[in-house]
């Protein structure tokens, strides 16, 4: 071999070798700068619920500022990839489909609607990505037991049950139930029931399409219905609820000295619920997937201050659960050390995280079955309206007991 | 009785709302022959446009809301001629699938436009007379009433447009022919914009009068168009008269099967459903609607 070939030789065989040896240091280089992408899902316009959609995308935005502003996990920052599902469940499955294939999504969270979420697990779990729902309610979500499905919020079973136990014990014998017909109103008048029936509170109940927004006829009826309804319970969870109060009190309906009202759902708790319903609102009764503000830790005074200052108006409690969630998906890559699918819901099952509401940990008993991977004391509590303009912290606290705030379990309205 | 009678004027004043909105479909639909899919849009254009003009120049209810009509008149006329001119260009191949197509893309544009512009939170503009009328057992918010009767006004003005003028009637002769309109010296292109404008101030002015009602939501507009189209079909397509009529048959209808359907739970679920049952059956009687022209093209 010529001198000038031996030469061009060495030259080759020195190149593969720095290669081989340099090849995996600036992959990891490489992979180091490149971020991690967390899919978030919720309706951000028509159909959907977009207001809230709205909210839980900036609430998750912003935990993802911050975890950046931290340095990031495992030495990464950390990237939202927000899609909008319009409330639809075939969006739903499309922005699912979407987070998986194209944008490689490490893990997901979000949603607003039970039909919506129920689409896009299906899709999580053929792919094998964890994915946390954020204020979805319906029990079957995690009664369906598939590994990857998580939920921060609370399930109808601990909502309805709340509520319903509050109106055992307030006395209430005689109830309208006006629920939405969605899989998460359903789910909770299956919830509801039985628990009236137990305690032998009578009830009639009424199915009502989600958009409806005239409610003149029905109010009308409900009042003249003998015996007088002592209780009228709603559950509504879009922009329809603010008509149907409206016109009840307009009717003199309810909330009435006669006749209690409620409304499940979150419409009742959004920046804007007084503006629409004016005086009707005062001492309608709604819960808060949240801390009472008494209860509230260091988080969570840090998150309302952030997010009011941020977005000029303070979160809701959808909004508080959006943040959380992002956190904890980053707090199990972080407890993972890694984006292996299978090991972030693997450190998912073994979350112990304290968030703004509260410290999270997921069950893993199938006993019920919605208990499967549900965190199973998500805080839930019953407030009371008691003058127009007051924000949902600041109203009386009525159920559970234990943090009640008002004097009496139920405050009556004088007319 | 009473009962009769509270239902009977609940009906009345949605009846009246849908009208006022399935009027202008039925105008712009005689003179453009096109389907507009964005009318249920420029309705909830005409609501936030009356709730920013109290808000921002703290103009009372009434003045706002002919400030929306205007608006939007102006503002349909603007769309239509940005917009919807090719439909007489004799260079148009398929002008019906372009109505289509344009309309229903402006509508995606207007819902996600108010969705920017005017925030995703319902709002409600105050009310043009505040409390509750009280007559023995009859209770109307002093909103409904003053829906009710000003949309009343509204409808017995177009009429007497419509035909006691001579802007009316010669729109009524585009509607027909818009060749013959142009042999007698109607410019049809003149009265294209007008129809499109007039129907476009229709449907704000009920987008202002529901939404102390209602309260204001980008997407209120695609229910709103699905009735309109409901109530154009059983009128008869392409009669003012047949439109208002159905409007108020459709409203009333619905508030009485809800107040008096056999099974008090189900009343209300079952409350559109029975909206389109009445279509139907009026349609296996009367193919063309209620007011309904055999023909529809007389070009």
């Amino acid at each position: 071999m010529h001198l000038r070939g031996r030469w061009v030789l060495t030259a080759i065989v020195a190149l593969l070798t720095v290669g081989l040896v340099l090849a995996p240091v600036a992959g990891i280089w490489l992979n180091a700068a490149e971020p991690i992408k967390i899919g978030e899902v919720g309706p951000l316009s028509p159909p959907g619920g977009y207001a809230d959609g709205k909210l839980m995308k900036d609430a998750a935005l912003l935990a993802a500022e911050e975890i950046n502003a931290a340095g990031g996990v495992l030495g990464r920052p950390i990237v939202i990839s927000a899609q909008d599902t319009r409330g639809l469940p075939e969006e739903g499955t499309a922005a699912a489909e979407r987070l998986v294939s194209k944008e490689h999504v490490v893990a997901i969270f979000g949603e607003f609607h039970s039909s919506v979420f129920l689409a896009e697990m299906e899709v999580a779990h053929k792919a094998g990505i964890p994915i946390v729902a954020v204020d979805v309610w319906a029990n079957k979500i995690t009664a369906k037991g598939y590994p990857e499905v998580f939920r921060v919020a609370p399930c109808q079973a601990l909502i309805a049950t709340q509520y319903g136990e509050w109106l055992a014990a307030a006395g209430f014998k005689n109830i309208a139930v006006l629920y939405e017909k969605t899989d998460g109103g359903q789910s909770a008048r299956d919830v509801l029931l039985p628990i009236l029936q137990k305690h032998g509170i009578k009830y009639d109940v009424i199915g009502a399409d989600l958009d409806q927004k005239e409610f003149t006829a029905q109010i009308e009826r409900l009042k003249s219905h003998t015996p007088p309804y002592d209780f009228f319970a709603t559950m509504f969870s879009e922009a329809g609820l603010y008509a149907l109060v409206s016109q009840a009190h307009s009717l003199g309906f309810a909330p009435s000295a006669q006749t209690g009202m409620y409304n499940s759902g979150g419409p009742a708790t959004t920046p804007t619920f007084w503006e629409n319903v004016k005086e009707g609102g005062v001492y309608l009764i709604t819960e808060v997937p949240g801390l009472p503000k008494a209860k509230w830790n260091d988080k969570t005074k840090k998150f309302v201050a952030a997010f009011t200052k941020k977005f000029k108006s303070p979160p809701t409690p959808q909004a508080m659960e959006s943040y959380d969630a992002a956190y904890i998906v980053v707090d199990a890559i972080r407890r993972a050390k890694s984006t292996n699918p299978k090991a972030i819901v693997q450190a998912l099952e073994k979350s112990n995280w304290v968030g703004t509401r509260g410290k999270y940990s997921f069950a893993t008993d199938h006993n019920p079955d919605w208990h499967y991977h549900q965190f199973v004391t998500a805080p839930v509590h019953l407030i009371q309206y008691d003058r127009v303009g007051q924000t949902p912290e600041d109203a009386p606290v009525i159920w559970p007991k234990s943090l009640a705030t008002a004097k009496s379990l139920y405050m009556k309205p004088s007319k | 009785m009473d009962y009769l009678f509270t239902q009977a004027a609940n009906g009345a004043v949605i009846g009246i709302i849908y009208a006022l909105i399935a009027v202008g479909v039925t105008i712009i639909f005689s003179i453009l022959k096109i389907v507009n899919f964005a009318h249920g849009d420029l309705y909830m254009l005409g609501g936030y446009c009356a709730y920013y003009i109290i808000r921002l120049l703290h103009v009372p209810p009434f003045p706002a809301f002919l400030g929306a009509m205007a608006s939007i008149f102006t503002l349909g006329i603007v769309l239509e001629r940005l917009l919807l001119t090719p439909l007489y260009s004799e260079r148009t191949e398929r002008k019906d699938e372009y109505g289509l197509i344009i309309t229903f893309g402006l509508a995606f544009f207007l819902r996600n436009i108010a969705l920017i512009l005017f925030g995703p939170f319902p709002l409600r503009p105050p009310s043009f007379v505040p409390g509750v009328l009280r007559m023995g057992n009859l209770i109307l918010t002093y909103d409904r009433v003053v829906a009710g009767a000003v949309g009343l006004v509204l409808i017995v003005i177009l009429l007497y447009f419509m035909n006691g003028t001579l802007w009316g009637q010669a729109l009524d002769a585009v509607s027909q022919s818009r060749d013959s309109a142009a042999i007698v010296g109607i410019n049809p292109q003149r009265f294209n914009s007008l129809a499109f404008g007039v129907g476009a101030a229709l449907a704000a002015g009920a987008g202002a009068l529901i939404a102390p009602i209602f309260s204001l939501a980008p997407d209120m507009g695609v229910s709103a168009n699905i009735q309109a189209y409901v109530i154009v079909i059983l009128g008869g397509m392409g009669s003012v008269l047949g439109s208002i009529l159905a409007g108020i048959v459709l409203g009333e209808a619905e508030g009485l099967f809800t107040a008096f359907f056999p099974d008090p739970t189900r009343a209300l679920a079952y409350t559109n459903a029975f909206g389109v049952l009445v279509l139907m059956l009026v349609l296996i009687a009367r193919p063309t609607g209620l007011f309904g022209r055999r023909h529809l093209r007389m070009e």
